[in-house]
């Protein structure tokens, strides 16, 4: 007999073909090492097994000494079997296909067949099962069971009741994966069903994911629900530009209108997961308040004009501006557009660029330190997260960090002045008074030498052991420190970052700044920050109350509501002689342009972003720009072929193609 | 043959249900000898005494006790399963209520020898009398020093605690119980070879040692008098030794609890029970209502002992005796049984959670007249497809009982079907029916 070489693996046969495989491993994985197929419902690769559809049964004998098989009197879930030395499996025998078709026969019983009006039809693994594995015809004629047929669990998902096969996907995702536990299972046998407390709202910040897990029509998309079928749609890969995690996702689109969200495998940022503001945060693109043509302000009122008018005014403004010009770039745009958008202000003469949306931006030291990695989190034994509501704004590593403790083990401490997910599962939990972060910072470190100051607890509101406590795990744990870049908001933002930085030192960790744009760290990454003599936002927006600046370009941000200081910003916008808005949907900030400049949105142009964790991910075009609508990068090539006779640049490629020649 | 009582033998003194009058019979002597003893010698004695568990599988008792784990490195745990869901028992209850403290003695002895820090007796919710009487028992011997801190002197510690179910039969099904008891939704958990045995990984993934009201009960005479001793009885059958209580009921002139010793046959377990009431004997369920029926002709050559049931097709089971007289329609009998696992299949499972209810609405036509012939085979066919095929035990208990009714009284099927009623003339009215 053979013996593996390697004590973790053993051999195993399937279908009397002989693999070896690591001792342990779920037979229904095993089988794929031979392109063989395991047909499944209730498992799911990333969630603990529980044979419960028992769709997966497969025959299982042991190879005995005597060179002979003792087969298992019953079938097995191959779901929920580690394989093991000498283990014989048949998944093609005949009462596997015997147990298959009874497994199905079951599961439709009770089940409405109303295919023709389900979203899932035509991408339902029930329905794919029954055609290779199940029964062609049905003996039940008994009353089936009947429920709701579009009950409400929240504004994003309506659970369909009937078409539910109880497999527990549902429940467990919100267990194992999201934490909230929001659904659980009610009554039982027949009678049983997915549910939420109560009935109360699914208030999981995650549920878009059970729609797409659900092996049924039962969990449905409230926003897709009953607006098309699946093969009338087209689907291509697309990045998640709602918050800095990059998630990758599927795209789905019909006649240039984006349909809906999906999570799409990638193991190093969102697995497959998505969070519900990514999910169903994507219907700008559909909306009536897109900009799609130029604008320009004549007398009182602004009104549509050719772009050959819009070029020249800008021109005149921004090259006269010269030094007094300035541009903010918002978080969203590619790489590519703010290549050129930093090298159209130097051609102005300006320095005064930034994309740093925040009242007490860092250090570039700090700012341009490497940050760990998504996956690495992972295997983190320790973990503090600082400063922030982790799931609401780093969504996707909150779902790493947690799975740092629910499937590894780690320990996990979290200090935030407001309740929050993470405090679940934390070993400490650090629930500061509002507005002490900077003494909560200082009180870690002290607490790392023992040595904590008299009235920490009187100004933050937390007893000094528990400090202690935290700081007996943070011992040189090299522990991530996970913070967003919104500390940067925060008065003291700059003493708070470099306190962490220097805990992170003591600890052998690495303190994290995440970025919170969906291409913050890719404006960071192509210098879009003030050069010499240049001003930061704060100092602009200041400098265009008083005269000084003026000429501003903002690059897609809706600036009034995404820059800490509302009332700045009003005072700038109002004062500056001439401001030019680019970006793709018309918002607060664009009352006072002097200019409107129509941009592509992501899905509409070819180009990369940079996620939180330094990955830069290409997205290519899915939509039809909307009408005149352009990519940023191709207006500023145009602005600098007139300001000095540029070369036009004919594709965002190409300025990839340049960007990395110059690094080479 | 006759009863023989051994865990009975003082059940109707009350006084035997208080320390004092539990000592004055010899109560206790068990424990004593025990814990001066080794651990292990006690799992000798059982293992000599072939006790096997009482709860309805026949598990040998000491395999599980001796597959604790024996160099200790947390806590162990004891579980007590007196959740007696199985319709037509009822021995345990009458056990927790009469006999208190031989379970509590058993589960110390059990605790003793596999090291463990704590034992919990899941009570089905219904049995408010049995959790009284044990809340009473365990108070006084707490007091007594048997249980609590250094029992007896022994410098070990050990505490008994209640729980009180609420009322779901896949709740006595040992891995659901142990969720339950954790207190998770009522579902079965992965068994081996898909996940550690209980006594590896049971309880808080603890080692853990579950058996039956009546299995512990019978440690303490086990120990008292040795396992050599205890093995004598029931002698003359293959493999089952010591006595094993039966819940007798149905259309019998007395039924209640007996005890009989392992080799006794099933027409002299029915003469104890006074005989048929009513009629003559037409079939019986001998072991809770999940074992396969069987027929008066069957009930004649029935011995009671585990394999020499399997002679009959049938089991011992938990010991739900259930006699039935020549008026019973057994197409309704096993109606009744449908509906009943119908209701407690717990919908972990497709094969239980659809088939169960399938199979009751089946036969819920038949019985309305509505039969069709293709029914006896759908039924026969949904009875495979779950047994075996299911998660836990409940499925293939719910497939059994029809698939047998099936096999032993197929006229009775065919005819309710064919003419829409039943065959059996004078149907005494089903009392227990809604
Ligand atoms: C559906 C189902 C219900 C059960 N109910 C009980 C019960 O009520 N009481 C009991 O002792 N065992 C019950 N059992 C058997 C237990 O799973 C287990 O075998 C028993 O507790 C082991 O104890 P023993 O070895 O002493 O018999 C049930 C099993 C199944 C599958
Ligand atoms: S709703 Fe969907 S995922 Fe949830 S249990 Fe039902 S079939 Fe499974
Ligand atoms: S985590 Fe961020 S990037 Fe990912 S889906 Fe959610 S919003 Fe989008
Ligand atoms: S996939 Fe294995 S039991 Fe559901």
């Amino acid at each position: 007999m053979a013996v593996a070489s390697n004590p973790e693996t053993v051999e195993i046969l399937i279908n009397d073909i002989p693999v070896q495989v690591p001792k342990g491993e779920l037979i229904v994985e095993s089988v794929k090492r031979l392109g063989l197929e395991i047909p499944i419902f209730c498992y799911h690769p990333r969630m603990k097994p529980v044979g419960m559809c028992r769709m997966c049964l497969v025959e299982v004998g042991f190879k005995q000494p005597d060179g002979t098989v003792r087969k298992m009197p019953k079938p097995q879930a191959g779901c929920t079997l580690p394989a093991d030395a000498n283990m014989v499996v048949y998944t093609d025998s005949e009462m596997v296909h015997r147990d298959r078709k009874g497994v199905l026969e079951f599961l439709l019983v009770n089940h409405p067949l109303d295919c023709p009006i389900c979203d899932r039809g035509g991408e339902c693994p029930l329905q794919n099962n029954t055609l290779f594995y199940g029964p062609s015809t049905s003996r039940f004629t008994e009353l089936k069971r009947h429920a709701a047929k579009a009950f409400p669990l929240s504004q994003y998902v309506t659970l369909d009741l009937e078409r539910c096969i109880q497999c527990g996907r549902c429940v467990r995702f919100t267990e194992e994966i999201s934490g909230d536990a929001e659904l659980a299972f009610r009554f039982r046998g027949a009678s049983m069903q997915p549910s939420t407390f109560e009935l109360r709202d699914f208030g999981s910040k995650f549920s878009g994911n059970v729609i797409e897990i659900c092996p049924v029509g039962a969990l449905t998309n409230s926003k897709y629900r009953f607006r098309a079928r699946p093969w009338d749609l087209e689907t291509k890969p697309g990045i998640c530009t709602v918050c800095s995690n990059g998630c990758n996702i599927w795209f789905d689109y019909r006649v240039q209108q984006m349909v809906r969200i999906n999570g799409r495998a990638n193991d190093a940022i969102n697995e497959e997961w998505t969070c519900d503001k990514g999910k169903f945060g994507h219907e700008f693109y559909n909306s009536n308040e897109r900009l799609t043509q130029p604008l320009m302000r004549q007398g009182g009122s602004i009104g549509p004009a050719n772009w050959t008018d819009v070029y020249a005014e800008i021109l005149k403004h921004f090259a006269e501006a010269g030094n007094a010009a300035a541009g903010i770039a918002g978080p969203v745009a590619s790489c590519e557009s703010y290549t050129l958008f930093k090298e159209m202000f130097a051609g102005f003469g300006s320095t005064s660029i930034d994309h740093r949306l925040y009242s007490n931006p860092v250090s570039n030291e700090i700012a341009n330190a490497e940050k760990s990695s998504i996956s690495s989190l992972e295997s983190a034994k320790t973990i503090l997260v600082f400063g922030n509501s982790l799931a609401d704004d780093l969504p996707i590593i909150f779902l790493r960090v947690r799975k740092a403790w629910f499937k590894y083990g780690a320990k996990v401490i979290v200090a935030y002045s407001g309740a929050n997910e993470v405090e679940s599962f934390a070993d400490v939990s650090l629930r500061y008074k509002p507005g002490t972060e900077e003494a909560v910072a200082k009180a870690l470190s002290e607490a790392m030498n023992g040595a904590l100051s008299a009235g920490v607890e009187a100004e933050t509101g937390v007893a000094p052991s528990e400090y202690l406590r935290a700081a007996e795990l943070l011992k040189g744990s090299g522990a991530p420190i996970i913070s967003s870049a919104g500390l940067q908001n925060l008065k003291a933002g700059k003493e708070i970052c470099a306190s962490l930085q220097a805990l992170a030192a003591t600890i052998n960790g690495r303190f994290n700044l995440y970025a919170l744009g969906a291409n913050e760290e890719g404006a960071r990454q192509a210098g879009i920050v003030p050069g010499k003599g240049g001003k930061s936002v704060g100092d602009i927006l200041k400098a265009c109350k008083k005269g000084e600046i003026k000429a501003l370009w903002i690059l897609n941000s809706d600036l009034l509501n995404e820059y800490p200081d509302r009332k700045l910003v009003n005072e700038a916008l109002e004062s500056v002689e001439y401001l030019v808005y680019q970006g793709w949907e018309k918002n607060e900030t664009t009352a006072y342009a002097s200019v409107v400049v129509p941009m592509t949105a992501p899905a509409e142009e070819d180009g990369t972003y940079v996620n939180v964790d330094g990955t830069t991910q290409h997205f290519a075009p899915i939509l039809k720009a909307r009408e005149e609508a352009r990519p940023a990068w191709r207006v500023f090539s145009d602005v600098m072929s007139r300001m000095n006779s540029k070369e036009l640049i004919f594709s965002a490629a190409e300025i990839r193609e340049r960007l990395a020649g110059a690094t080479r | 043959m006759a009863e023989l009582k051994l865990l009975f033998k003082h059940a109707h003194d009350p006084a035997y249900a208080t320390l004092k009058g539990y000592q004055a019979t010899g109560g206790y002597e068990a424990l004593r000898k025990a814990v001066k003893g080794e651990r292990q010698a006690v799992i000798d004695e059982v293992k000599k005494s072939g006790l096997r568990g009482r709860g309805g599988a026949g598990f040998p008792t000491w395999i599980k006790w001796n597959g604790i784990a024996k160099d200790k490195k947390g806590p162990h745990y004891v579980v007590c399963n007196a959740d007696e869901g199985e319709p037509g028992t009822f021995k345990d209850k009458q056990l927790m209520e009469q006999t208190p403290f031989l379970l509590i003695e058993g589960m110390t002895i059990a605790g003793f020898a596999t090291q463990a820090d704590v034992g919990y007796i899941y009570i089905r919710g219904e049995f408010v009398d049995a959790a009284r009487a044990l809340r009473k028992a365990i108070d006084e011997a707490y007091k007594a020093g048997l249980l609590g801190k250094n029992i007896l002197g022994s410098g070990w510690d050990y505490d008994l605690h209640i729980h009180l179910g609420a009322g779901s039969y896949e709740c006595g099904e040992e891995s659901a119980l142990m969720s339950s008891l954790m207190g998770e939704r009522g579902m079965p958990r992965l068994k081996f070879p898909h996940a550690p045995l209980p006594t590896v990984a049971g309880l808080w993934e603890r080692p853990t040692v579950i058996n039956n009201v009546e299995t512990y009960a019978c440690a303490p005479f086990i120990i008292q008098n040795g396992g050599d001793w205890y093995a004598t009885m029931g002698a003359s059958t293959k493999n089952s030794r010591g006595t094993k209580i039966f819940s007798v009921s149905g259309h019998v002139n007395k039924p209640g609890n007996y005890e009989i010793e392992f080799g006794t046959s099933l027409m002299e377990l029915l003469e104890m029970a006074g005989g048929m009431k009513g009629g003559k004997l037409k079939a019986c369920v001998p072991g809770g209502s999940s074992v396969p029926i069987i027929d008066a002709e069957a009930c004649e050559k029935a011995i009671i002992g585990y394999e020499e049931m399997a002679d009959v097709k049938s089991m011992v089971g938990s010991g739900g005796c259930m006699f039935l007289n020549e008026h019973t329609c057994i197409v309704n009998f096993i109606w009744r049984t449908a509906l009943f696992y119908a209701n407690e299949s717990c919908g972990k499972c497709t094969p239980c959670r659809e088939g169960t209810k399938w199979m009751f609405q089946i036969l819920d036509r038949i019985r309305r007249g509505g039969g069709r012939e293709d029914d006896i085979q759908t039924l026969l066919d949904i009875c495979s497809q779950i047994d075996g095929r299911s998660f836990c035990g409940l499925g293939d208990a719910a497939a059994w009982p029809v698939a047998a009714a099936l096999r032993v009284f197929p006229q009775e099927f065919e005819y309710f079907i064919k003419n829409g009623r039943s065959m059996v003339e004078s149907e005494p009215a089903l009392a227990m029916l809604p």
